[in-house]
C-alpha cells in the first residue's frame, strides 16, 4: 500500500502518508519477528526507538520547510499537482530552462 | 607522554571526531556574530581542526593499528574512507567559504557542515546496523539544512529542494524496512556477519538486499529518477552544489560499499541478478554519459558525469560477481573511482563556478577561448580532463580475464561487460575532450577576455594537477617495471 500510495497519489500529503505505511510495517516486522523467532529481545525495541525517532524528526523537518517557506502557489500545486516520480524529458535530454 | 599516549589509545577512532567536536564547541560562541574578522577567525579554526583531523586518523591507524567493537569496525578501508570524507570536507569548506562568507548565518552554516562530516565519519566507520541506519538518517537531515541554510536567499528554489530531499526520506524508510527484513532472517547485527553465517541463503536476506538496491538507486537518483535532482543542482547556489556531489555522494558510496559483499554473494548465485546488475550499470553509464554529451549547461554536464560514476561502481560489483577482478582489486578500484572523481571534479568545479559567478551563466560557451586567455588554467585543466584516461585501467583485468579464452567461450554477460566498458570509456573521453576543444576555441567575438582569478585558486588548481600528475607518473613507471627506487611502496598493489 505504501509503495502504492508513493507512485499514484497527486498531493503530498498522501506521499507522507504512504511513507508512514512503509515505516508501520517494518515496525511491525520488528515486532513480529522478535515475538516469534528471538523471544521479544531488546534490540528490535531499541532498533525502532532510535529509527522512528530520527525518521519522524526528518519528515518533520520537511513538513515544518515546507508550511514555514513555501510560497502559496507552491503549497497549492504541492496539494493538487504533485508526483514523487515524475518524469520530464528535460531531465536526461538537452536543457533545463529556468 | 606515556599519558598522551594512553588517551591517544581510549580515544583511538574517534580521534578527528573529537577534534572536529571541539571545533564545533568553539564556532558556536560565535553563531550570531556577523563581523568578518570572526568569520575569518573560525574559516581558519576550522581548517586547522579538519587538517589535524585528517593526520590524527592516519596517525592513530598506523601507531595504534585497527579497532573493532560491536558499534564500529575501523580497519585499513574505513582509514582510507574517513581520510577521503574530511579531505572532500577542506574542499568543501573552500567552496562554502569562497560563495558564502557575506551570508549572515556563515557561522551556523559553519556549524552544520563541521556536523554533517562527523555524521558522515560516523557511517564510514559504523558496523552495526542501528548506528549505520541512524546516522545515514541524521546526515540526510543535515545536508538538508546545510543546502536549506546555503539558499536562503533564492525564493524559487524551495519547491525543488523539498522535491530532492523526499527522495533520500524514502531512502531512509526503506532501509529501516530492510533492516526488518535482515533482523527476520537473522539476529547478526552486521553486515559482515551475515556474509559469514549459514543464514546468508535465507530469501528475507534477498528481499532485503532488493530493498536495499531501491534505496540505493533512489538515494544516488540514478536514471531515470534524476528529474528533482538535475533541477536542484542547475538553480542551486554555487556552493551547495558542492556540497552534494562531494559530501552527499561520496557517503552513498561509501553505505554502498558497505553492501557490496552481499550483493556479489547473490550475483554470484543467480544470472537474473548478474542480469538486472549488468543492465542498470549499463543504463547508468549511457544514460550518464549521453545525457552530459546533450546538454550544453556546465553544471548538468558535471550532474550527468556524476551519475555515470555511479554507474561504474555498480560496474565494478558486477565485475567482481563476474569474476574478473578479486573482492580486494573492487574495493581498490572503488576507492580509486572515489579519488579520481574527488581529484578531477573539485578542481573543475572550483574553476567553472568562478567563472560561472563572473558571467552569470554556465553555458559551456562561456568557456569557449578560456584556454588561449589563461594559459596556465588551460594547461591545468588539460592536465585533469586527461586524468580521465586512468580510468582505463578498466580495462587491464578484462585483457588478463579474456586473454587465451575463445572468444566463443567468453560467455553472453561478459561479452555483455566488455561492451558496457568499452562504452563508457569512449563516451567519457567524447566528453572530456568535447570540453578541451571548448578550452582552445577561437571565442565568437573574436576577442579573448581574461578571467581573473584570486591567487589562491591558481594554488589549488595547481595542487591537484601535480598530485595527478605524481600519481600518473608513479603508476606508469610501476607498469613498465621501472624502479626509481624512491619509496619501497606500489601504487597498483595496494589491498584492504
Amino acid at each position: 500500500m505504501g509503495v502504492f500510495g508513493i507512485f499514484y497519489s497527486r498531493d503530498i500529503i498522501s506521499v507522507f502518508i504512504s511513507y508512514q505505511f512503509i515505516i508501520i510495517s517494518a515496525v511491525i516486522n520488528f515486532l513480529n519477528f522478535s515475538q516469534f523467532l528471538y523471544q521479544s529481545s531488546l534490540w528490535d525495541k531499541i532498533f525502532i526507538i532510535f529509527g522512528i525517532t530520527s525518521l519522524y524528526f526528518l519528515m518533520f523537518c520537511i513538513i515544518y520547510y515546507i508550511y514555514l517557506k513555501l510560497d502559496i502557489l507552491d503549497k497549492e500545486a504541492l496539494y493538487r499537482d504533485f508526483k514523487l516520480f515524475k518524469i520530464t524529458r528535460s531531465d536526461w535530454w538537452g536543457e533545463d530552462n529556468i | 607522554m606515556n599519558f598522551l599516549l594512553y588517551i591517544s589509545e581510549k580515544t583511538n577512532p574517534f580521534q578527528s571526531i573529537i577534534v572536529l567536536s571541539g571545533a564545533i564547541f568553539i564556532s558556536s560562541f560565535f553563531v550570531i556574530s556577523e563581523r568578518r574578522a570572526v568569520k575569518r577567525f573560525l574559516i581558519t579554526l576550522i581548517s586547522i581542526s579538519l587538517i589535524l583531523a585528517f593526520y590524527l586518523n592516519i596517525y592513530s591507524f598506523i601507531s595504534i593499528g585497527s579497532f573493532s567493537n560491536f558499534l564500529l569496525s575501523f580497519e585499513n578501508l574505513q582509514m582510507i574512507e574517513v581520510s577521503i570524507i574530511i579531505f572532500s570536507a577542506l574542499n568543501l569548506l573552500f567552496f562554502i567559504s569562497m560563495y558564502g562568507i557575506d551570508n549572515s548565518h556563515f557561522i551556523k552554516i559553519l556549524s552544520l557542515f563541521l556536523f554533517s562530516t562527523i555524521c558522515a565519519i560516523f557511517l564510514a566507520i559504523a558496523r552495526n546496523f542501528l548506528l549505520i541506519f541512524v546516522t545515514l538518517v541524521i546526515f540526510i537531515l543535515v545536508i538538508f539544512q546545510l543546502i536549506t541554510a546555503l539558499n536562503l536567499k533564492i525564493d524559487r528554489i524551495r519547491p525543488y529542494i523539498m522535491g530532492y530531499f523526499l527522495r533520500p526520506i524514502l531512502t531512509a524508510i526503506l532501509f529501516f524496512f530492510g533492516f526488518s527484513l535482515f533482523y527476520g532472517a537473522t539476529d547478526f547485527k552486521d553486515f559482515s556477519q551475515i556474509l559469514q553465517s549459514e543464514y546468508i541463503s535465507n530469501p528475507l536476506i534477498a528481499l532485503g538486499l532488493i530493498i536495499f538496491g531501491v534505496a540505493v538507486y533512489l538515494y544516488f537518483f540514478l536514471f531515470p529518477f534524476q528529474g528533482p535532482y538535475m533541477k536542484l543542482v542547475k538553480r542551486n547556489e554555487l556552493s551547495s552544489n558542492a556540497v552534494i556531489w562531494f559530501s552527499y555522494f561520496p557517503v552513498g558510496i561509501f553505505m554502498l560499499m558497505k553492501l557490496d559483499g552481499l550483493y556479489s554473494f547473490f550475483i554470484e548465485k543467480n544470472n537474473l541478478y548478474a542480469s538486472i546488475f549488468l543492465i542498470i550499470a549499463f543504463i547508468c553509464i549511457l544514460a550518464g554519459s549521453i545525457g552530459a554529451f546533450k546538454t550544453n549547461s556546465i553544471r548538468r554536464i558535471i550532474s550527468f558525469l556524476f551519475l555515470f560514476f555511479i554507474g561504474i561502481f555498480i560496474l565494478n560489483i558486477s565485475m567482481f560477481s563476474a569474476g574478473i577482478i578479486t573482492r580486494l582489486s573492487m574495493a581498490w578500484f572503488n576507492i580509486a573511482n572515489t579519488l579520481l572523481m574527488m581529484f578531477s571534479f573539485i578542481p573543475i568545479y572550483s574553476i567553472f563556478s568562478s567563472i560561472e559567478k563572473s558571467t552569470d551563466s554556465d553555458s559551456i560557451s562561456n568557456i569557449r577561448g578560456f584556454g588561449r586567455s589563461n594559459i596556465y588554467m588551460g594547461i591545468n585543466l588539460t592536465v585533469i580532463f586527461l586524468s580521465w584516461l586512468g580510468f582505463a585501467y578498466h580495462i587491464g583485468p578484462f585483457i588478463k580475464y579474456f586473454s587465451g579464452t575463445n572468444f566463443l567461450e567468453i560467455g553472453v554477460i561478459n561479452v555483455i561487460l566488455l561492451l558496457v566498458i568499452a562504452i563508457a570509456f569512449i563516451f567519457l573521453l567524447i566528453n572530456a575532450f568535447r570540453i578541451i576543444i571548448q578550452f582552445f576555441k577561437k571565442p565568437l567575438t573574436g576577442v579573448v577576455e581574461k578571467i581573473v582569478f584570486p591567487r589562491f585558486l591558481y594554488i589549488y588548481v595547481t595542487f591537484f594537477t601535480l598530485v595527478i600528475l605524481i600519481a600518473a607518473i608513479w603508476g606508469l613507471l610501476e607498469i613498465l617495471n621501472v624502479d626509481i627506487g624512491i619509496m619501497n611502496f606500489k601504487i597498483t598493489e595496494l589491498s584492504f
